[in-house]
């Protein structure tokens, strides 16, 4: 896939892709892997599909549809930025992204019971909102990488397909027979059983209309003919965010941690990925602690007279051997199953404040940022 | 169970249906599994349905449980709701392999969450009076999904979906058969909106929630060595500042237990709604469970050992 709009204006960052099952720590990674290239001099926007409030708070930042400035510490000020959309408001945004110059058609759909319905329960409504929202923000404001944090699922990937799949059904066909099909039940035309003779669409028509009822056909011809209006505006957009997810400057980055199916997550979506044609270029392997962390040690000596603080350390040493075994653990199974994949290891970092978690990720990571965003 | 339900502090007993709903990663699969594995521990046989690939309930679960394991496939599912509405496996290929109908289906996925939701139900008829654990969807915390089936039938006001729509709310989201867990982590932030997930629940879909499961909460550092470190910090030197790492880790852990318990410390979800309720779910405050964090990861029969000496199984 080339750019969209290669005559265009648009600059297309290079995106690095986060992904893993659950619980992993991917939210933080994002964050720490944006700051460590906001700290080398990159303007850098992250993007979290699935915000976590603590998180946002520590950046500075709102959970709402606008790309901010993150205010995390005083080097990377003016580098660093967040779009952290809020799940809840998935429908209106979309809407109002899409019908952003015609605020009638938007007040329409925006009162369109099945639209409503529809982008409400979507599970993958919010998904496609996050790429329209950041197709709209790499148009308007520079930035030399995007990292973005997905879904916490390995349904997560198929994000990558949406922008795709939408545009397909824009471009093609489906709507302008949909709108057709239900026009002609509006108008009381028969579209009850064509007989075993009729043709496919025939058929295909009359099962529509023992599925749904008038009223419903109504309203979903109207929708496809609010969202004809802004079709061009769509697949704009959507075609942006497929450059930036299968583009020769996407990367994808693997999360995993010693945790429930982390391993067997990681292994599933590298083997997608390389169907898809975007092998990761590494796997980071959070809370794999590598060695003791040396202050234990040094406290150890310290601790003699001071029998609550021995129990504590002995306490934060059996964690920590066992976190490094489970550690080791991890990076064996996923050798197992993906050879030739970096990995990357960091340590268990513990603080009350995410942000101070944040950092010390960052600072983690900066000696393996030439491998995660480098060229593939 | 039935002898839980004699003890004051004892939590309300489940219904035939349980729901663990919660965002991702909190470790909802472990719950949901070791609800059922106590479940079949007692009655014999239960039955845990996994959305996605059943990866992670079979490893949960291990060899040798008595628990059924069902997969809702996003794939199947839609054939087989389709098949279900048409009457037909033929028709229902058909349909779906239609070159408008696959588009929009594809881009569509209101349709495709209603179709999981009857696979659920269908699941769950294989195995009546018998205890069935769903663990759900972590997108909107499971809210989304319980709210759909009551959205569509609405939105549909006749005809098969119509049919199929109330045919799932009355199976899957009715109070005197339902009940709800929800799970969450020892985070302030993630607890406060754990606490609006709770009263979502109950205000739009009408669940009352059954019990509210903090996992991975952290075991207290020795109590004492805050006030030593805090003495070793003052003496500065290299030994000050290896204190200082050791600080943050005593205060991470002492944050969060004390956030998450403040945070629930006033809580009460739902008595109003469920004094509404006939019988013995009325009254009852939610009293949080409070899984410890573990080294290893959590078995399903760990978490139903754990459940049952919490009389919460």
């Amino acid at each position: 896939m080339s750019a969209a709009r290669s005559s265009g204006p648009v600059h297309l960052p290079t995106t690095i892709v986060c992904a893993g099952g659950g619980g992993v720590g991917k939210t933080t990674t994002s964050a720490a892997l944006a700051l460590a290239l906001a700290r080398q001099g990159h303007t850098v926007l992250v993007v979290t599909v699935d915000p976590a409030r603590r998180l946002a708070h520590a950046m500075g930042v709102e959970i709402d549809e606008r790309v901010q400035p993150a205010h995390v510490e005083p080097e990377v000020e003016g580098k660093l930025f967040a779009l952290m959309p809020e799940p809840r408001r998935s429908t209106p945004t979309f809407a109002e992204i899409l019908f952003e110059k015609r605020p009638d058609d938007l007040a329409r759909v925006m009162k369109n019971p099945v639209y409503l319905t529809m982008a409400d329960a979507a599970a993958s409504m919010h998904e496609i909102v996050s790429l329209i929202l950041i197709a709209r923000a790499v148009e308007q404001q520079r930035f030399d990488y995007l990292v973005i944090d997905t879904a916490p699922s390995r349904n997560a990937l198929d994000f990558v397909s949406y922008p795709g799949r939408l545009a397909v059904l824009f471009e093609g066909r489906a709507v302008t027979w949909l709108g057709g099909l239900a026009r002609r039940v509006n108008e009381g035309e028969n579209v009850k059983d064509p007989g075993i003779f009729a043709g496919a669409q025939a058929r295909a028509e009359a099962l529509f209309a023992r599925i749904l009822n008038p009223r419903l056909l109504h309203d979903l011809a109207q929708l496809f003919a609010d969202l004809a209006l802004v079709k061009d505006r769509f697949a704009e957009l959507a075609r942006t965010s497929e450059a930036l997810l299968l583009g020769k400057d996407a990367r994808y980055v693997l999360v995993a941690a010693p945790t429930g199916s982390a391993q067997a997550d990681v292994v599933y979506l590298h083997k997608r990925l390389v169907k898809l044609g975007q092998t990761p270029v590494a796997v980071i392997l959070n809370r794999s602690d590598e060695t003791l962390a040396p202050w234990v040690d040094v406290l150890r000596k310290a601790s003699g007279g001071w029998p609550a603080l021995g129990v504590a350390l002995e306490q934060v040493d059996l964690e920590a051997k066992a976190r490094k075994r489970a550690g080791d653990r991890l990076a064996a199974g996923i050798t197992k199953y993906i050879a030739d994949a970096t990995q990357v290891r960091t340590p268990t970092i513990e603080a009350s404040d995410p942000a101070v978690i944040v950092k010390r990720l960052a600072t983690a990571l900066v000696p393996h940022l030439k491998t995660l965003v480098g060229r593939k | 169970m039935s002898d839980a339900t004699t003890s004051p502090s004892a939590h309300a007993p489940f219904g035939p249906l349980v729901l663990v709903s919660g965002k991702g990663g909190v470790g909802k699969t472990s719950i949901a599994a070791g609800i059922a594995e106590a479940a079949a521990r007692r009655d014999g046989q239960a039955m845990l349905i996994e959305f996605g690939d059943g990866e992670s309930g079979r490893r949960v679960l291990g060899r040798g449980t008595k628990v059924i394991h069902r997969v809702v496939d996003p794939k199947e599912a839609m054939e087989k709701a389709v098949a279900h509405l048409l009457g037909s496996t033929l028709l229902a290929k058909f349909f779906l392999g239609n070159f408008a109908v696959r588009p929009m289906l594809r881009a569509a996925p209101a349709i495709r969450e209603l179709a999981m939701l009857e696979c659920v139900r269908l699941f769950a008829d294989e195995v009546p009076g018998k205890r069935v654990v769903v663990d759900m969807p972590a997108t909107g915390h499971g809210l989304t999904w319980l709210r759909l089936p009551v959205q569509m039938r609405d939105m549909f006001a006749s005809g098969p979906i119509h049919d199929l729509a109330a045919r799932i709310v009355d199976r899957l989201i009715a109070p005197e058969r339902t009940s709800v867990v929800v799970v969450t982590l020892p985070e302030r932030l993630v607890v406060m909106e754990t606490v609006e997930l709770c009263r979502a629940l109950e205000s739009e879909v009408k669940l009352p929630v059954s019990r509210l499961v903090v996992n991975r909460f952290p075991a207290v550092l020795s109590p004492d060595a805050w006030d030593q470190t805090r003495a070793l910090i003052a003496r500065g030197g290299p030994e000050g500042e290896a204190a200082k790492e050791l600080l943050r880790v005593i205060d991470a852990r002492k944050t969060a237990r004390e956030e998450t318990l403040s945070v629930l410390g006033d809580l009460d979800i739902g008595r109003s709604f469920r004094a509404s309720l006939p019988g013995k779910q009325q009254g009852r405050a939610l009293t949080p469970l409070l899984l410890p964090e573990s080294l290893e990861d959590l078995t399903a029969v760990d978490v139903a050992k754990w459940l049952e000496s919490q009389g919460a199984a």
